[in-house]
């Protein structure tokens, strides 16, 4: 406790109340629906798989991969990412992600149960992060070293 | 360089650019209407169109730092010195979005990796340290009218949120989303659009989600009156006619459908559009909706040119997310319900 009274803890305190405040202080950060009401955050996912297709459409784009299950049978999932728009927008195309890639996808699996998931996280087998996750193949200018 | 430290640093870029023009936009609201008088009194001309008025046209981004109301912590500061403002973005451009979404929503995936963060596209600065104006700086209080009428909304919708797809948001429905407005106000990413003008007329497209205006203009409102009062239209009814070189339109047969921030479909919106530099459009809007709050508010938001292009953002093509979020509520209920059963047996 310091001279005016004020505890270690009560400092952390305020230092927690002003970063809130500050949080509170930047635009707000959005999202088309509630992730919470399509996603189950008590059931998080790692998927290793092929990427079989990836659908470029709004408002949130789609990879679709097969991923081998314990018994060695493929199933396919499809994982939830962001609005092609940006991408496109700057310099992404198709060849940015094309079919037979290996990826491993971090995120968490539909309420319903189905073989649906966010992909919170999308890289290449090798370590590389998808698309601005990292440098990648197909980004204009970009040599994906 | 990487990639994201390329946007970031053009981003970077962007705001020390605009810092430079910031002043022109930092005016106290009764100065602000001669922005455009000393916008014309710079060297270079502003660009004009054929018949003489401010050329609008282009592409412009109204992504921004600053939120739509000032934090408590600012209250009574209207506006940032240009070093807290520099120093404002930076700190804003240095969390990421996901990071600032934080436990709000804890399954959504990373905007970075798909380039809808905010430290990855141009933003336009202000001093401002919120978007209204005014000592305030905040949505000024519900009247007790409206904030009856909210919570027999909300009273309503409780435990029918997810009924069906005619129970879940606008923009969840890819109906419309809450920054089309009118008023038009930033999204967190493709905060984008488009402005095209002739003589008689301004079309203004938004990206997000391609809602097109079509805004006659009139040498005043009284040439070209609103449409009949029984006629009301989701975007309302707009309006345009010149006040000097700023371009005013005027609003009004809203729906009760879009409710902007619990407004009525009496909802009276006046914006205003003032080209400040080459690179600058001032956006400014007041909202007046006497069933609702208690004043008037008004709000002044920079729109910054970029280079595009625009894309489509088509959100019904694959709004697959609107039907997985209702078969998870069904999953949900039959969870419950098999719980229960287990728990009276």
């Amino acid at each position: 406790m310091n001279a005016m009274g004020v505890t270690r803890m009560e400092r952390n305190l305020a230092a927690l109340t002003a970063c809130a405040v500050l949080f509170l202080a930047v635009a707000p950060a959005g999202a088309h629906h509630s992730f919470a009401a399509e996603f189950d955050v008590k059931r998080p996912v790692k998927l290793r798989g092929t990427v079989t297709k990836m659908d470029w459409i709004n408002p949130h784009s789609w990879i679709h991969i097969d991923v081998k299950d314990p018994d060695g049978m493929i199933v396919s999932w499809m994982v939830e990412g962001g609005s092609p728009n940006s991408l496109l927008r700057l310099g992404f195309t198709k060849s940015a992600l094309p079919p037979g890639s290996e990826v491993v996808v971090e995120g968490f699996q539909a309420k319903d149960g189905s073989n649906r998931a966010v992909g919170q996280f999308v890289a290449f087998a090798d370590g590389r992060k998808l698309f601005l996750g990292g440098s990648a193949p197909g980004a204009h200018g970009d040599s994906g070293k | 360089m990487t990639r994201r430290s390329l946007a970031t640093a053009a981003a970077a870029a962007g705001i020390a650019a605009m810092m430079a023009a910031a002043p022109a936009l930092c005016q106290d609201t009764a100065s602000r209407a001669k922005s455009a008088v000393k916008a014309a009194a710079r060297p270079v001309p502003l660009p004009r169109t054929p018949d003489g008025h401010p050329d609008f046209e282009g592409i412009w981004t109204n992504a921004t730092v600053v939120p739509l109301e000032r934090p408590a912590s600012l209250a009574g500061k209207e506006f940032y010195t240009e070093q807290e403002a520099a120093e404002n973005s930076r700190r804003v451009l240095g969390i990421s979005s996901w990071e600032r979404l934080g436990g709000q929503a804890p399954e959504h995936y990373n905007m970075s990796q798909y380039g809808l963060d905010l430290s990855q596209v141009k933003v336009a600065p202000t001093l401002r340290t919120s978007l209204i104006v005014g000592p305030d700086g905040r949505i000024p209080p519900f009247t007790p009218e409206a904030q009856k009428r909210n919570a027999e909304r909300a009273a309503r919708n409780r435990g029918h949120q997810f009924d069906g797809a005619e129970n879940r948001p606008l923009q969840e429905r890819c109906l419309l989303y809450a920054s089309e407005g009118p008023p038009m106000t930033p999204w967190s990413f493709n905060s984008n659009l488009q402005i095209v003008q002739n003589d008689g007329q301004v079309a203004i497209l938004q990206e997000m989600i391609h809602s097109v205006r079509i805004i006659p203009i009139d040498g005043s409102i009284r040439a070209s009156p609103h449409l009949a009062p029984s006629i009301r239209q989701w975007m309302g009814d707009s309006r345009g006619h010149w006040e000097g070189d700023t371009l005013v339109v005027d609003t009004t047969n809203f729906t009760d459908k879009t409710a902007f921030r619990g407004s009525t479909a009496g909802l009276h919106l006046v914006e205003r559009f003032t080209r400040v530099d080459s690179d600058t459009i001032l956006y400014e809007f007041t909202a007046e909706d006497p069933a609702t709050w208690v004043r008037p508010w008004t709000a002044q938001i920079p729109l910054t040119r970029i280079e595009g292009p625009i894309f489509e953002f088509a959100c019904h093509e694959g709004n697959l997310g609107l039907a997985n979020t209702l078969s998870g509520a069904r999953a949900m209920e039959k969870a419950a319900e098999e719980s229960a059963k287990k728990a009276s047996k």
